[in-house]
């Protein structure tokens, strides 16, 4: 398994690179994780003798094939997945800070919404990944730099809140490992959504307990350019391309 | 048999539905996205009137800005007005709410000292025309007023404004202010009650850029014949406003330029002035 860095979840900036996709929990030699939790991928055809009547029930439908419906519908994803959802009445914060020459420019929304999709009832190490999800999404016009004028300028002619409203990180969760003090690191793989644009990216958070759900802390970078965020020239001594985001939240279990 | 194999497709495809959506999860967005501020005008004020434009709670703005009293004609031995002398104001507002600032500003013409409260009223248009409208009452105090020939000048002013303003297409913002001072010369005989009307129109050209144009009609009297006209440039970064002007008028503080202007609006009258505000957040 691949070790995920120790520190402040961070990665470099841009990434526009997705990594192949792994085998989670593949070891040389060793089968992979998924197969070892037992989460088959299933094909609903499998094994199935369509012309054999004989196993139908009394709905007239094949016992065959109503086991194999049963099945999919039932699939760790569709049954045995906990879904947690930010907890919108918690201290959350979604900060990024653009260090430029002469000023620091830092922007603070609490609007951040979304929701975790795990395979089990709570996140372990090593834990099945197959189908998980993590969905984020800030709402970019409620960004405060402290200077209304600020705000318009970052609304209206970089981010263009009125068409790409949101900042949206689609991923699933690729890798959980134990750091100390009860604190999992996690890496996610997904599409970070900003502008209109999407990239691959990977964020590592770093994920604790909090009552029957958890608190989250992810770290990165990005860089403006790679969202086709215009930096006017005027500008160029205020922003930096490359902004640091910072994503605290918490999350409890789907009600 | 027709019956039997629908219900086998249905069955087996219906699983294949679920599994198929985009988010097979129970979440759902709470609401919808916060709606974005309406603007008008981008400043506070125009060249010399008021917008309906406020600053977010707790800013801070600080202004200087300068009134060259010789006409850019007089040329190149007055450094087209340059070389002064000038008239300056220098400002801090203040705001206490989203929608109502203080200001307090300061005009080396006959010192006089301004404070003035702004409440933005009502904006609407989001989706279409967006329109905004504040009101504006203010207290000036003349420090060094001029002397009439008879008696004793009145020091203090009073004015109130109504500023109603909207966004025609996506670049065109225009506006109307119309005026009522108390006392606007402190040396007359009498005291009089003056009322204006000022329109003035801004044309973003760019994200940074603007143009801007004022008119204020005014009522003739001795020393303050004419109306006041002003045009210029205006540049903006996220934090400050740069306008450059040429104008009429040269009596900074609203209860000045309100009451009218010496100097016809001829380009050999025109004199050069700016404004620069910066924003602060502490």
């Amino acid at each position: 398994m691949n070790q995920i860095p120790s520190g402040e979840p961070t990665l470099p900036a841009g990434g526009t690179q997705r990594r192949p996709q792994q085998l989670h929990g593949a070891q040389d030699g060793a089968a992979p994780e998924r197969w070892e939790c037992g989460y088959p991928e299933l094909n609903p055809l499998d094994g199935i003798d369509l012309t054999n009547n004989k196993n139908w029930i009394d709905t007239g439908v094949p016992g065959p094939l109503f086991l194999a419906s049963f099945l999919l519908v039932s699939s760790p994803m569709g049954a045995f997945g906990q879904e947690f959802h930010v907890d919108r009445d918690a201290d959350n914060e979604v900060r990024f800070i653009s260090q430029a020459p002469i000023e620091e420019v830092v922007g603070v929304t609490d609007r951040i919404d979304g929701y975790i999709l795990l395979n089990g009832p709570r996140l372990e190490a090593g834990s099945a990944l197959e189908g998980t999800q993590l969905y984020l999404e800030v709402d970019l016009a409620s960004l405060d730099t402290g200077l209304g004028l600020r705000n318009r300028h970052m609304r209206d002619n970089y981010l263009e809140v009125k068409e790409f409203p949101y900042a949206v990180f689609d991923a699933t969760i690729d890798r959980v490992e134990a750091a100390a003090c009860g604190v999992f690191r996690v890496a996610a793989q997904g599409g970070l959504n900003i502008h209109g644009v999407e990239r691959a990216r990977e964020i590592l958070c770093d994920v604790s307990e909090r009552g029957e759900g958890y608190w989250v802390q992810c770290a990165f970078d990005v860089l403006l350019s790679d969202f086709d965020i215009d930096i006017p020239k005027m500008m160029f001594l205020k922003l930096a391309n490359e902004v640091r985001l910072k994503l605290n939240f918490a999350v409890q279990p789907a009600p | 048999m027709l019956r039997r194999g629908l219900l086998v497709a249905a069955v087996l495809l219906a699983p294949l539905g679920a599994r198929g959506q985009d988010r097979p999860v129970r979440w759902q967005r709470a609401g919808d996205a916060t709606e974005i501020p309406i603007t008008v005008f981008h400043s506070s004020q125009s060249a010399n009137l008021p917008t309906a434009e406020t600053l977010l709670q707790g800013e801070w703005q600080f202004e200087i800005s300068h009134r060259f009293v010789p006409a850019v004609s007089d040329g190149v031995d007055a450094l087209w007005g340059l070389d002064g002398p000038v008239n300056m104001r220098l400002g801090l507002a203040y705001a206490f709410h989203d929608r109502a600032m203080v200001m307090l500003q300061r005009s080396n013409l006959d010192d006089n000292l301004d404070l003035n409260i702004k409440v933005r009223m009502f904006e609407a248009g989001r989706e279409s025309t967006p329109v905004m409208v504040a009101v504006v009452a203010g207290a000036a105090w003349n420090g060094d007023p001029p002397q009439p020939f008879e008696g004793s000048p009145r020091a203090w002013q009073y004015y109130a404004q109504l500023t109603a303003n909207v966004m025609l297409g996506e670049r065109f913002a225009l506006g109307v202010v119309p005026t009522l001072l108390r006392n606007p010369l402190p040396d007359a005989a009498e005291v009089e009650n003056a009322f204006s009307v000022g329109v003035m129109g801004q044309v973003y050209l760019s994200q940074h850029v603007s143009v801007l144009g004022e008119w204020n009609i005014s009522e003739e009297r001795t020393g303050l014949e004419y109306n006041a006209g002003t045009f210029g440039v205006e540049l903006e970064t996220g934090g400050h406003f740069f306008k450059l002007l040429l104008s009429n008028s040269v009596r900074p503080n609203p209860a000045q330029f309100v009451a009218g202007t010496p100097f016809p609006f001829e380009a050999g009258e025109w004199r050069f002035g700016f404004n620069v505000t910066r924003l602060l957040a502490f």
